[in-house]
């Protein structure tokens, strides 16, 4: 199983080139986001997608019909389409579409909700507030727009949607379902109602945001959208499409536990069993991507869970967290990190944790600090650990032919 | 005991009502000695305590290290007590 075509658009632009250059030279798409109807705001910072990028997805979809969630869905899934070179006769029945999200049309609900309440319900509700909200909208504009009449699937796990959703899709692949399916995660979570909701968790920096740092305080949430072509070795031969990268495993598992603290046993089976779907030792592992959200408990457990799994190696491969570039896009997140994980296999060069003052004793290692490092390898890792308890860890190996 | 001291003592005391309340405890079982995961103290009740704290006093606490590292009763109040001063005394200044 291989990967053929990726596209993205987050705070960093638009286009998957765009978040790996942003990623790989430590260049932030955090910025002050303020939301005029919050009366308070304790948290300034965020990684949107700038309202230009915004216009342009939305100018090439079908806003009246659609949250703005699934126009980026769209933009991603698109170039990710054009670059594997998929025609007509690609998609129909041997095509699935498997697109996470966490939030759905959050902007809408927002906004409907404040004409309701805050309003008085003086103005009228929007009639496609329902399609607009659902989920699985992202999912099913891409099915349409591209004649996918396969399996559709949302997953929907918060930080694990994306990376369960690509999973999910390498298994219908695998499994001879389909012959190909298009996969990641899509999400357009800014709004006041949604910010004010993960401010209230107590888990979001009023710093900066440094994932295994000494001194973190918490994470930086984002919006985006990143979308992959899976498909098989056979189809994408057939087709004589460039072949990026080979899918090689992918574990996925529950802690089980507590909904909302981290489990390390969690995290390390769900590396362990990506590691074994692809028959991969540890050892050949150049880089992971971490989920590292830059939370006191996050970063401990996966530590913790990546000592656990890769023993000695784990003082040689690069490990870094890319969320301070991109935020955290829940359901976006996974898919996200996956391209940026595929494009350091690609030139070999692991991206930066940027904002890292200082090694955490507790942790005791440095993660790829502030500047981009090169590895030498043929297989990397991408995390991710979601509330509920949810983990997902994606590998990918270099294709040759 | 100064004016000082008396808003300390009468921090504290609204704090160990709030973890009691948040975290539905008994109040007679909070004290400074109490260790919080044998309370049952679990992280979902950390989200209510820091909301009531913030709803109380407005000072924003992120689960950082310091916050963590609480493994007592008396952990816990003395580190938001000093919170909840030194964002006071921000709060005078600015």
């Amino acid at each position: 199983m291989v990967i053929t075509g990726t596209g993205a658009i987050s705070a960093c632009g638009i286009g998957a080139e765009a978040l790996w250059t942003a990623a790989r030279d430590g260049r932030s798409g955090v910025r002050q986001t303020l939301f005029p109807t919050l009366k308070r705001q304790v948290i300034l910072e965020a990684a949107p997608i700038s309202g230009a990028d915004y216009q342009i997805a939305l100018s090439t979809t079908n806003p009246r019909f659609q949250d703005r969630v699934s126009a980026i869905a769209q933009i991603a899934a698109g170039e990710a389409i054009d670059q594997a070179g998929l025609g007509v006769a690609d998609f129909g029945e041997r095509c699935a579409v498997s697109i996470g999200a966490g939030f759905g049309g959050a902007q809408t609900m927002d906004e409907n909700y404040h004409r309701l309440l805050a309003e008085g319900g003086s103005r009228k509700i929007d009639p496609m507030c329902v399609p607009k909200i659902m989920t699985n909208a992202p999912a099913s504009w891409i099915a349409m727009k591209w004649g996918i009449k396969g399996p559709s699937y949302c997953i929907s796990t918060a930080c694990s949607s994306a990376s369960q959703s690509i999973g999910l899709g390498a298994m219908l692949v695998a499994s001879g379902t389909v012959d190909r399916c298009i996969a990641g995660g899509a999400e357009a979570l800014l709004v006041p109602g949604v910010f004010a909701s993960w401010e209230a968790m107590h888990v979001m920096t009023n710093d900066k945001c440094r994932p295994f740092s000494r001194n973190r305080t918490g994470m930086v949430l984002g919006d985006g959208a990143a979308m992959f072509v899976l498909e098989s070795l056979e189809s994408a031969l057939a087709r004589g499409s460039k072949i990026l990268a080979e899918f090689a495993g992918y574990g996925t598992t529950n802690d089980a536990g507590d909904l909302l603290r981290p489990d390390r046993d969690g995290a390390a089976r769900s590396m362990r069993m990506a590691l074994d779907h692809g028959r991969l030792e540890p050892t050949q592992i150049g880089y992971v991507n971490a989920h590292g959200t830059g939370t006191i408990a996050n970063d401990l457990n996966e530590t913790l869970a990546l000592r656990d799994v890769f023993g000695d190696r784990f003082a040689e491969m690069l490990i870094s967290s890319t969320k301070p570039i991109h935020g955290h896009a829940l359901g976006a997140g996974g898919a996200l990190e996956l391209l940026i994980t595929l494009k350091a296999l690609e030139e070999q060069i692991a991206p930066p944790t940027i904002n890292f003052i200082d090694v955490d004793p507790k942790l005791g290692f440095e993660p790829v600090p502030n500047v981009a490092r090169p590895f030498d390898a043929d297989v990397v890792l991408s995390n991710s650990f979601a509330f509920g308890g949810v983990n997902a860890s994606l590998a990918l190996k270099r294709y040759e032919a | 005991m100064s004016d000082a001291d008396g808003d300390l003592v009468e921090i504290e005391s609204q704090l160990l009502d709030i973890v009691a309340q948040e975290g539905m405890i008994d109040r007679g079982r909070l004290n400074k000695d109490a260790v919080l995961l044998d309370l049952d103290i679990q992280s979902a009740d950390y989200v209510m305590i820091l909301m009531a704290i913030e709803e109380k006093w407005g000072v924003y606490l992120p689960v950082d290290e310091d916050l963590t590292e609480a493994k007592t009763v008396g952990d816990l109040v003395e580190l938001v007590k000093g919170k909840i001063v030194e964002h006071k005394a921000k709060k005078a200044t600015a």
